[in-house]
């Protein structure tokens, strides 16, 4: 039997991606593959994430769910927020099996045995998985180039364990695991591991980018532009994560921007036909890193030396994305202009919070 | 069409590794993921051949570790897939995590195992350790003795675990070496009489974006137990299906195998070898040579170890004297210090108002042959026992002892 053509979905980019607009856009579907009704905290970022992005990709779309909070908190037997196929799958096995999906999807087309357009396979992957225990089946996925989108939604540490330090989780980030001392009183001592740039690296026909939950519509065409390449797409989402970074609950957005504009989380893009990086996304402010690390009690230890060291990290960032740094950013970058996060009015805003 | 069905059957000589891929192109298998380990290799390697040549129609997904493998496994049967995969000694191990979650979601996966020691001692040769570590997390599970049952078997596994009464995955076992690299006849069916006896594979819930479902949601600890249950009874409510499905092949394909057990000249024995596997094929030898002498043996060969036969083992086994358990896997610390398969055997025993002296033998380990000269000597240990009225111990390790 002659094989059947593979017919692949094609979705629209909508306008005014990254200004503006923050809430409302008339192009927006009006479809909700993602539902309430489900567990997660108050002001999750990761679910916040999880409606834009199965919005933007619309209802012909099968969802892939490691484990982490995504499954966890999402999908209670009986009671599951998904209008469209879900599957758990092992927290190691977030790109294998997605890559089956699709895999499967491939053949049973092609032979005849399904029948319709390729349908949108999405993995929703945290950052534990993606930049740990399930690096490798994503690897694997993205190199042979499976028409599919890896998404890691980056809550920068493993939170429905309890908050525990991931490769995601930034340097002075306290968790469970990676908790401030006498002896290290900075609490997390290791940078993030630089996942995205490592997908983009490794794999450069695939569409990689970053995104946060701060910028909707950028982050939906990024959703729409990995499930338009034809093959695999890898999408590094910054999603805040109120029960361990300890902030108040309705600034989730806030801090997605925030994010950016302290050069602590740069918005890019990998293209793959040009084989190169678009660093073109610019957010309306740049702020110092403190203005981001004060609204959150995960920082409420840091010292001075600690803070200008993530502002130095903050300028690199900065200075790879082609801007040149404001004098204010510059000496932010020397302890002496920082004071300890204690002694900050703010911080002991934060912590009453706590 | 009887006519017509004897024209495109043909008999080639191939290896077991081999008999397997033949098995699965047959199947018409739509995702076939590969990750190299000796010794199943070569089916893999053969699989990869019929794709390149346009034999067959299948995504060939190269895995970067035997987890993915699964993974993947898991993922394309879910969405509806007919699949195939496999693995060897640690690969087998290493997908571990993966074995109860395809099961669980009654996935049939189906996964070659051509056996491998298990590390260390970095060894080639068979053992059973590797497929039989994974025995309780809901696979069904067989060993064949040579390619043509391997032929047949991953054609029945496929049938069998698809069955919308059963829906389990299969681990479709041969000794890596003995079985996986010797060259035998195999005869190939024609097309017809596979389009006749498997039919195409149709999950009820695949993932599919026209009619949504969830796979795999948390549950609460209460709701644990009737999900537990369910999986328990698809595997104990398969072994009427798993007779059935034996009786179609042999009317389809014209070769008959029991289910559960092969015997060989057990009508009189007084003693039995009880084995798994392609060391079978020189036990009989062995039986026919000491028959000769006028020993009265034979062997009783376990076909299908998950599910477990216990009241066919039970029955069988009460007939005779003694019972020699041939292990090839290692149980460390075990109920008999030596293999897994003894608890296996006196566990069906237990029941029995004529219960058999057992005894346990570690042999073939590593992957050594068990020559002639070994059987002999433990028919000979059997004979002792049968004349003392009791064991002398639970295990011999053969080579080691007078």
């Amino acid at each position: 039997m002659p094989a059947i053509e593979v017919q692949r979905q094609v979705l629209p980019i909508l306008d005014n991606p990254n200004q503006g607009a923050r809430f409302y856009n008339p192009d927006l579907p009006a479809s909700e593959p993602f539902v309430p009704g489900h567990r997660t905290c108050a002001g999750c970022g990761p679910s916040i994430q999880y409606r834009m992005t199965s919005k933007a990709s619309g209802d012909n779309t099968i969802l892939v769910g490691p484990t982490g909070c995504m499954y966890v908190a999402n999908s209670s037997y009986l009671c599951t927020p998904y209008n469209v196929p879900w599957a758990h799958t092992q927290i190691g096995s977030s790109g294998s099996f997605t890559a089956g999906v699709a895999a499967a999807y491939e053949a049973m087309i092609r032979k005849g045995k399904w029948k319709g357009a390729f349908p949108n396979i999405i993995c929703e992957a945290g950052d534990g998985s993606s930049s740990d225990i399930g690096l490798a089946s994503i690897s694997g996925a993205l190199y042979r180039n499976h028409d599919c989108l890896i998404i890691c939604y980056d809550n920068e540490q493993y939170a429905n364990t309890g908050i525990q330090a991931s490769s995601r989780t930034p340097y002075g980030g306290m968790t469970t695991f990676s908790p401030p001392g006498p002896k290290i009183p900075e609490a997390k001592k290791l940078f993030p591991k630089d996942l995205a740039r490592m997908m983009a690296a490794g794999h450069p026909h695939c569409y990689v980018a970053t995104a946060s939950v701060g910028y909707p519509i950028d982050l939906m065409n990024k959703v729409r532009k990995g499930l338009n390449h034809n093959g695999a797409a890898f999408l590094m989402v910054y999603t805040p994560c109120q029960k361990g970074f300890v902030y108040e609950t309705p600034r989730s957005i806030d801090l997605g921007r925030l994010v950016v504009e302290c050069g602590l989380y740069p918005v890019w893009e990998w293209n793959p036909e040009k084989h190169e990086y678009d660093y073109s996304f610019r957010p309306q402010n740049m702020r110092p890193v403190s203005e981001y690390l004060k609204l959150q009690g995960r920082f409420g230890h840091l010292h001075a030396e600690h803070i200008a060291t993530l502002q130095q990290f903050a300028n690199r960032q900065w200075e790879m994305m082609g801007v040149k740094l404001p004098e204010a950013l510059i000496k932010a970058a020397d302890a002496r202009n920082q004071v300890n996060m204690a002694a900050a009015a703010e911080a002991e805003a934060v912590a009453h919070t706590l | 069409m009887a006519t017509a069905t004897e024209t495109k059957k043909k008999t080639v000589r191939i290896n077991g590794c081999v008999a397997a891929a033949q098995a699965a192109k047959y199947a018409d298998v739509d995702v076939i993921t590969a990750y190299p380990i000796r010794p199943y290799t070569a089916t893999m390697m053969a699989l990869a051949q019929m794709v390149a040549n346009g034999e067959l129609d299948a995504e060939y997904i190269v895995a970067d570790s035997e987890h993915s493998q699964l993974s993947i496994a898991h993922g394309a049967s879910s969405s509806g897939a007919r699949v195939f995969t496999g693995s060897s000694g640690v690969g087998v191990q290493f997908a571990y995590e993966l074995y109860s979650p395809i099961s669980g979601s009654r996935m049939p996966v189906q996964m070659m195992i051509a056996d491998r020691t298990l590390d260390p001692p970095g060894d080639f040769g068979s053992e059973h350790t590797d497929a039989l570590s994974t025995r309780d997390m809901g696979w069904l599970m067989g060993w064949s003795c040579d390619a043509q049952e391997a032929f047949d078997n991953h054609l029945m596994a496929f049938r069998i675990g698809e069955d919308p009464r059963v829906l389990l995955p299969q681990m479709v076992c041969q000794d890596g070496f003995f079985v996986s690299h010797i060259t035998t006849d195999v005869e190939l069916p024609d097309p017809g009489q596979v389009k006749e006896f498997l039919p195409p594979y149709k999950h009820p819930y695949p993932l599919d974006p026209r009619h949504p479902v969830s796979h795999g949601p948390q549950i609460m600890p209460e709701q644990g137990p009737p999900l537990q249950l369910e999986r328990a009874r698809a595997m104990e409510g398969s072994m009427p299906v798993i007779e059935e499905i034996h009786d179609q092949f042999a009317r389809i394909f014209g070769r008959r195998y029991d289910a559960w057990l092969e015997e060989y000249k057990t009508d009189d024995a007084e003693i039995v070898f009880f084995l798994q596997g392609g060391h079978a094929v020189t036990a009989r030898f062995a039986i026919n040579h000491m028959r000769e002498q006028g020993v009265k043996v034979g062997m009783v060969r376990l076909r299908t170890i998950r599910p477990y036969p216990s009241d066919r083992v039970c029955e069988t086994l009460s007939r005779y004297k003694v019972v020699g358990v041939i292990e090839t896997n290692m149980g460390l610390g075990s109920v008999s210090s030596g293999g897994s398969l003894y608890a296996e055997v006196c566990g069906a025993l237990y029941e029995s108002n004529k219960r058999p002296l057992v005894m346990s033998f570690m042999a073939g380990m590593g992957g050594e042959a068990i020559v002639l000269k070994e059987f002999y000597w433990m028919a000979q240990k059997m004979t002792d026992a049968q004349k003392r009225g009791k064991i002398e111990k639970r295990t011999h390790w053969v080579g080691f002892e007078e």
